[in-house]
């Protein structure tokens, strides 16, 4: 179907669209207003409800219809929904070539890791991605090519060299390429797809990859390197983005990585006394450059650069490396004091947490290293690693941590702390020193992307508090909007359960999460939604520490015999080949009629990627709030910088983080319009936490349903689960939570009459004034009335707040 | 005890260069004393020492043992250094090499210690830079006659840049000083913050505990008033109007602190919206007299004698009311100008006004009691 936004002609692959979609001031108009404004947005729409597609039909019609021809980026989290949006995007441009009669000059990629794009006999074999990382270097490096020429028989892929015989601008045709289908392209024409597509970067309308490629500092200067200012960035199913930024700038060290380290820094000694041997020239060479500065020596750093560098800020690249650190047998040196000193800190046996400075203070009395060499620490490293034309990286990854968590202690005193924890528990006699150096600000690795794209959109289906995520990545935002749903019918119950069967309240909170009448009430709750729900069923825990205390215990009371009457029962383990098998068994059970209840954890794998749509999950059921392990050192350490820094409180931030967590889980099993579903929510402390839920959810949420004990929500759900087993027609949507074309024209009519009347009543007032005078003078009659019952109503409410309080 | 020390015996095969890098021990053995072979299992606290003049360490027996009586050749095989036993000290490496650099570093650095700004261009800096580290360079692992060459170098430097040294000497102290006192300082800060964040969350806890066991206790006392309720709800627009001005001086006493120290990860915060006090009816206005000043014992023969009749002198009339108000009126106007009024506008401006009706609302305690 084909409409108008403002003056955008919008193409849009399916017949039918969702009114959210449409509406005035919904999420197309939104995102264009964004566009329009070149700001940054914060959208949620309930998720699987076809939000990639509506995204991408209306970026694409914005790129097309302006002259800008703007970039998209489009950042999702896993290969799966990369692999989808890219699906998605191959529909549309096939529907618009079919609308408009031709195909329309464009480009679009996927990037994913060489493990997956690579097509090498012998390199793709290998199962972890380092390793071919590792091997696909060794083969693709750019001195390794010169050697080639050099006439020295090394070897090289084939794949990889017949790109450098194409034009540069054009590896591949336009169009839109699938992952598979640029497998497909590179076998035929033997090019490499991993390269083509990091080459084709630049000269594409539309690229899809993972959120690592822009946010971690260490990927992005390499991959994200040359894309302009004016691109379109948006970060999809973005609601755990801050933990994705903290996590690309954080670093553990441990006594083996230092080994490591240490045997890194001797294997590299030794390559330069080989090297001083036989080829004096080339670090001669290295040290004039390194002499004129940092990024004279690196006009080499392109795609197959070595290692990677965390951020620099631009006027320390410009300048020199310090003088003690340019020649290689001397940065070694520096090394391995900086590795020994590191050594003797970890062997103190108590908790220490430290700032940068203070660190910075000791290291340099005692080893007499100053900040700033440890600060060009990263990138001297990377030219000399090229410079040793070393190619088994993998032997050097330690060294390279090392470094980068040097160079980042150095360039920032703010937002990271150094904690060094001797054991691994609290209770553990061994000793296991872990140096955590963490990043406590989610906006340090972000910020370069808002400095850099002008609009950037972050979407999700659950990321609500929605005024939560500017202040906790520090950025302004254009539009904040979260969408509720249109549905023909109700096809989700949410329902908070505080009470069991007896009355008595339930809650996994600290105190009471093991007395037995709150365990078996929990497992009351389980078996009563056992029975009445077909097919699948997802129950979350908060940990897995808890899951297995009971699990024990509801053995014990032969709960879980009872529940097997009814269902199979599957549990989610830390190992992921185990819970790939758990979710096998589960999903052939749900199919075959079995059943299954499938346990897991609500941080766990399971309750990130993973959909329960249709038969696969007609119940999910969250016991407890899935708050964070608040003794965490490294929390505690958060939560502090979150209160001093942008006045989040500590008890807001973990609600905050236990609410997005609960509305992901109760997110997985309504994958669509005709799906449907029940969500239960089990803890007494959910009662207050309502508003905290995705606006979709907690729409649908009826007062009545808030405060339930085991039996009501039991019967409520039977009467649910009835009315959702009744035929249900494509048709019965029509109108309501699916438009077509008519529809939609039909509402923008009216919406036009809307406008045209408003505008007509205000030229009225214009034209007569009087009227609208003595109007106005009622309505300052009107005002001092109402000033007097403002009071009282004032008071009233004020009352109502206190007996709430 | 037939096993050779492993250290001791990589150290005779390591046998280099000079005396003194010739017999270093590559590796400390953590286990086992080189000297004595006692190996930690029966020692539980073997403690390790070295001496800086060769750098070979052993357990703290043999040290006291060997050392005691007077100074005594190195127990290693090859090592002819006399040692004494106070020079011995526990090394902070593991590896001695880097303990050994460390100690020759400390000393270069004690004499080559000029800063940036001493020179002119960067490069020169960095060049100045690394003539230092190929001179350490020299002293930690260089041949006889580079170590010599090196010795020779810095003690003519130490010679011709002796101010110098000794300025960067101090500048550096008071620098270490300066950044030690900063970190003291922020550390405490922040400590005073948690505390902060802590007691305000607690006394919220205690402020709502409290409201609603008033709210229980009028409930139990049946005649629920709207007068109670509105004491109820005038006490807590207090408790936010006190936290509101102890807010505010708190900010005024960390805005005059910023110029001392900087406070870790400090933003410009929101001001606090300006609390309400109650209302001022005067708008601010104070009627302490400006023009005249009024005597305590001030008199006038026209009133004199009412001062003695009974039908004045009843029931709470004061003639010093009197006295004032006739005062008062006497002057009303006086000082008033047209003109300067309409530019000036009439009265305090609007923040002063809502200061010091904060300032009431701070001290204004009795306000709830009627």
């Amino acid at each position: 179907m084909e409409f108008n936004i403002d003056d955008l002609p919008v193409l849009f692959p399916y017949p039918r669209i969702y009114p959210g979609r449409m509406l005035a001031g919904s999420y197309m108009v939104d995102l264009k207003k964004t566009l329009d404004a070149g700001g940054n947005c914060v959208l949620e729409m309930p998720s699987g409800t076809g939000k990639t597609v509506t995204l991408l039909s209306l970026i694409v019609a914005y790129q097309q219809y302006y002259p800008s021809h703007r970039k998209l980026i489009y950042c999702s989290r896993t290969m799966s929904e990369i692999e989808k949006a890219l699906v998605e995007l191959k529909a549309l441009m096939k529907f618009r070539a079919e609308r408009l009669g031709y195909e329309e000059e464009f480009r679009g990629l996927g990037l994913t890791s060489r493990k997956n794009l690579c097509l090498h006999p012998s390199v793709k074999r290998e199962k972890s991605g380092n390793v071919v990382d590792a091997r696909c270097r060794s083969l693709t490096a750019g001195f390794v090519k010169e050697k080639k020429e050099k006439g020295e028989d090394v070897e090289v892929c084939v794949y990889h060299d017949n790109l450098d015989l194409l034009e540069a601008s054009n590896l591949i045709p336009n169009g839109v390429w699938t992952l598979d289908g640029l497998l497909r392209y590179g076998e035929q024409h033997k090019q490499c797809p991993y390269f083509t597509a990091r080459r084709m970067m630049q000269y594409c309308n539309v690229i899809i990859y993972s959120y690592h490629y822009l946010l971690d500092p260490k990927i992005a200067e390499r991959v994200s390197k040359d894309l302009s200012k004016d691109c379109i960035v948006v970060f999809d199913e973005a609601h755990n983005i801050d933990n994705v930024c903290i996590e690309s700038l954080s670093t553990d060290i441990t006594e083996d990585s230092l080994r490591r380290a240490t045997r890194g820094a001797q294997s590299l000694e030794n390559k330069i006394n080989e090297m001083r041997e036989s080829d004096q020239q080339k670090l001669q060479d290295e040290y004039e450059k390194l002499v004129e500065g940092l990024r004279g020596a690196d006009d080499g750093r392109q795609e197959d650069s070595f290692m990677s560098n965390p951020i620099l800020p631009d006027d320390l690249l410009k300048e020199a490396v310090p003088g003690n650190i340019r020649r290689a047998e001397h940065f070694v040196a520096f090394l391995r004091r900086f590795i020994e000193y590191l050594k003797t800190r970890m062997k103190v046996r108590q908790v220490i947490s430290e700032t940068p400075p203070s660190f910075l203070a000791h290291l340099k009395e005692y080893t007499f290293i100053e900040k700033k060499p440890l600060r060009f620490c990263a990138e001297r490293l990377t030219s000399l690693v090229r410079t040793l034309e070393l190619t088994n990286i993998e032997d050097y990854q330690p060294l390279q941590e090392v470094a980068t968590f040097a160079t980042l202690v150095a360039t920032y005193e703010k937002g990271f702390l150094l904690i060094l924890e001797p054991y691994e528990s609290d209770t553990a006699e061994v000793p296991n020193p872990v140096l955590h150096f963490t990043c406590l600000d989610a906006a340090i690795a972000i910020k370069p992307v808002f400095e850099r794209f002008s609009s950037v959109i972050i979407t999700s289906g659950t990321i609500s508090p929605l005024e939560m995520y500017p202040k906790m990545l520090d950025f302004p935002t254009v539009v904040q909007e979260s969408y509720s749903m249109t549905l023909a019918r109700r096809s989700f119950l949410p329902m908070i359960v505080t009470r069991g069967s007896d009355q008595a309240s339930i809650s996994t909170s600290f105190q009471v999460r093991n007395e037995p009448s709150v365990v078996r009430n929990y497992g009351n709750l389980l078996t009563e939604f056992a029975k009445i729900t077909p097919d699948g069923m997802v129950v979350f825990f908060p940990s897995y520490l808890y899951m297995e205390s009971i699990i024990s215990m509801w053995q014990g009371m032969g709960i879980l015999d009872e529940v097997w009457k009814y269902k199979l029962i599957l549990v989610e383990t830390p190992d992921a080949q185990e819970t790939s098998l758990a979710l096998e068994t589960y999903r052939t059970a749900c199919c075959n009629g079995r059943g299954a209840v499938l346990l897991c954890v609500a941080r766990g794998k399971v309750s990130e990627g993973i959909d329960f749509d249709h038969q696969y999950g007609r119940t999910v059921l969250c016991i407890g709030v899935p708050f964070q392990y608040t003794e965490s050192r490294i929390l505690k350490a958060r939560l502090e910088f979150l209160r001093e820094t942008y006045r989040i409180r500590e008890n807001d931030f973990l609600s905050f983080d236990a609410m997005r967590h609960a509305a992901q889980c109760l997110g997985r099993v309504l994958r669509g319009k005709d799906d449907y579903g029940l969500m239960v929510l089990a803890d007494r402390r959910f009662q207050k936490k309502r508003n905290q839920l995705p606006k979709w959810i907690n729409q649908a949420l009826l007062d009545a349903d808030t405060n339930l004990s085991t039996d009501m929500a039991v019967s409520s759900a039977r009467r649910f689960l009835k009315t959702m087993a009744q035929p249900f027609r494509a048709k019965d949507q029509e109108g309501i939570s699916t438009w077509n074309m008519e529809d939609l024209r039909k509402h923008q009519e009216k919406m036009d009459e809307e406008r045209i009347k408003e505008l007509q009543a205000q030229r009225d007032r214009e034209l007569n004034p009087p009227p609208a005078a003595q109007a106005a003078s009622h309505v300052g009659a009107g005002q001092a009335e109402s000033d007097y019952e403002m009071d009282d109503f004032d008071e009233a409410e004020l009352m109502a707040l206190d007996n709430n309080a | 005890m037939l096993r050779k020390a492993p250290a001791g015996g990589r150290a005779v095969a390591s046998n280099g260069t000079t005396a003194a890098t010739s017999s270093l021990p590559v590796i400390s053995s953590e286990d086992m004393c080189p000297v004595c072979k006692t190996i930690r299992y029966l020692n539980k606290d073997m403690e390790f020492l070295i001496n800086p003049e060769c750098y070979h360490s052993m357990c703290v027996n043999c040290v006291n043992r060997l050392f005691n009586d007077g100074p005594n050749q190195c127990p290693y095989a090859g090592c002819r250094k006399t040692l004494r036993r106070k020079g011995f000290r526990s090394a902070f490496f593991g590896d001695l090499s880097v303990e050994r650099e460390v100690d020759i570093r400390r000393r270069v650095a004690a004499v080559f210690n000029q800063v940036e700004d001493d020179f002119e261009t960067l490069k020169d800096y960095n060049d100045y830079l690394q003539m230092v580290e190929d001179l350490t360079f020299d002293l930690v692992s260089g041949t006889d006659a580079q170590r010599r060459a090196a010795e020779a170098t810095l003690q003519q430097w130490e010679l011709e840049h002796k101010a110098d040294i000794e300025r960067n000497r101090k500048a550096g102290k008071e620098a270490d000083e300066q950044s030690r006192r900063r970190l003291a300082a922020e550390r405490e800060a922040a400590r005073q913050r948690r505390m902060e964040a802590l007691r305000e969350a607690e006394e919220e806890k205690l402020e709502r505990a409290r409201s609603r066991e008033a709210e229980l206790d009028s409930l139990a006392q049946g005649d629920v008033g709207a007068g109670a309720q509105r004491v109820q709800l005038k006490r807590r627009g207090q408790a936010a109007a006190n936290r509101a001005v102890e807010a505010a001086v708190n900010a005024a006493v960390a805005a005059a602190d910023v110029g001392r120290l900087s406070i870790r990860g400090l933003k410009e915060k929101k001001k606090a919206p300006a609390p309400e006090g109650p209302y001022d009816p005067f708008g601010g206005m104070d009627f302490v007299p400006s023009r005249y000043k009024l005597r305590a014992g001030l008199t006038h023969p026209g009133i004199e004698k009412y001062k003695h009749d009974p039908a004045h002198i009843t029931g709470g009339y004061s003639f010093d009311e009197y006295m004032t108000r006739a005062m008062f009126e006497a002057f009303a106007g006086l000082g008033v100008f047209i003109e300067d009024e309409k530019e000036v506008g009439i009265g305090l401006s609007a923040g002063e006004v809502a200061t010091i009706s904060a300032g009431i609302a701070a001290v204004g305690d009795k306000m709830e009691l009627d």
